[in-house]
């Protein structure tokens, strides 16, 4: 029987198993092969890498990292909401209070008379120009105008109290 | 001791009451594991524990999002490897070395540390290692001395079998011709 199925005819066609493998895998498998036997070698040589860590290391790595993370993470739980509005009673006094406030603040701010922000403004840039400009300039641009004109009888300290007194630094700013 | 499934820290963490239990367990089995592989490409001891520790932290904070299409081992590896090579390639960036001089800074670490008690093949071992290209000592390291599957590298990594196969077969080659010239026989 066994030697009727090996001299079959259907066996003697089937010469190839129909297994393939990658191209280039002989060679592949050549190289990995040494490769292997080289780590092998080695292996027989270094099997550790030498590296040390400090006494008791990962003991205190590992509560280190569980303080990081399970501890932490009890106080992480979600925060508690703390109602601003606890009775609608609140709510509509403190609305009440900020509608008083803000009126208030409007109305005043309208109620001022327009002319002193004006006037505060105009001043303040006449004195700055009078600052600005030079005091020999001043002196130069009076005598050139007034030179004809008498001298007053007045001093000095009397003259300035009365331009002071008679006239804004608008006016002196305006003549020069 | 008996090693604790994934599958079951992974039930226990979905679950509030057991969620601490579950990442004791975790840090447990996989402290230790993160750490040495972190050490082996960041070489300094202090730089480790500052990145371990972070590893962790982003496990606790994302391990509830984790999905079951990856191991969680090859998760947590791959948040470790992405960190460490974070970290290393700011390091190039602040020092402003150029990628030649990489090695040599790593190198003279590992000479300083004080907690390397290595022999001496263990010593040029390192230093080989630290001539290779980072994906390169990567892969070794986890072949090596992980004895991972190509596999499980490969899904660490995202890169494919066959160019793991051939990163790792370059690696041992320069490793041994680099022992080989510091005359460590094997």
């Amino acid at each position: 029987m066994e030697e009727n199925l090996e001299h079959s005819d259907w066996m003697k066609g089937i010469k190839e198993t129909g297994f393939t493998v990658p191209s280039g895998y002989f060679d592949d498998l050549n190289t990995g092969i040494k490769a292997r036997i080289s780590a092998e070698r080695l292996r027989n040589v270094v099997q550790e890498t030498g590296y040390d860590v400090p006494d008791g290391y990962f003991e205190k790595l590992h509560t280190t990292i569980l303080t990081k993370t399970t501890s932490q993470s009890v106080s992480d739980t979600k925060p508690k909401v703390v109602r601003l509005w606890r009775s609608n009673i609140l709510k509509y006094a403190s609305a009440a209070c900020f509608l008083i406030v803000a009126g208030a603040g409007i109305y005043f701010n309208y109620n001022q008379p327009a002319t002193i922000n004006g006037i505060g403004y105009t001043d303040a840039a006449a004195e700055q120009m009078l600052f600005d400009i030079d005091e020999e300039v001043i002196i130069e641009h009076i005598e050139a105008n007034y030179r004809d004109e008498q001298k007053p009888t007045a001093t000095e300290e009397a003259l300035e109290n009365y331009i002071l007194n008679n006239y804004s630094q608008n006016d002196l700013t305006g003549n020069l | 001791m008996k090693q604790v499934e994934d599958s079951e820290i992974l039930e226990k963490f979905s679950n509030t009451k057991t969620r601490n239990e579950a990442f004791n367990l975790l840090l447990n089995k996989y402290q230790q594991k993160i750490y040495w592989h972190i050490r082996r490409l960041v070489i300094d001891h202090d730089d480790t524990d500052d990145l371990v520790q972070d590893v962790f932290i982003k496990v606790w904070k994302n391990l509830e999002n984790f999905r079951n299409d990856s191991q969680l081992y090859t998760w947590i590896y791959r948040i470790a490897t992405n960190e460490s090579i974070t970290f290393l390639n700011k390091q190039k960036q602040r020092n402003n070395t150029p990628l030649d001089e990489v090695s040599a800074e790593l190198e003279q670490t590992l000479v300083a540390s004080s907690y390397f008690d290595g022999d001496k093949a263990q010593m040029k071992l390192q230093k080989a290692l630290l001539t290779l290209p980072e994906k390169q000592r990567l892969i070794f390291n986890m072949k090596y001395f992980d004895d991972l599957k190509y596999e499980e590298i490969a899904a660490i990594t995202g890169t494919s079998v066959g160019a793991l196969k051939a990163s790792f077969h370059i690696a041992v080659k320069k490793i041994e011709t680099f022992m080989l010239n510091e005359d460590i026989t094997f």
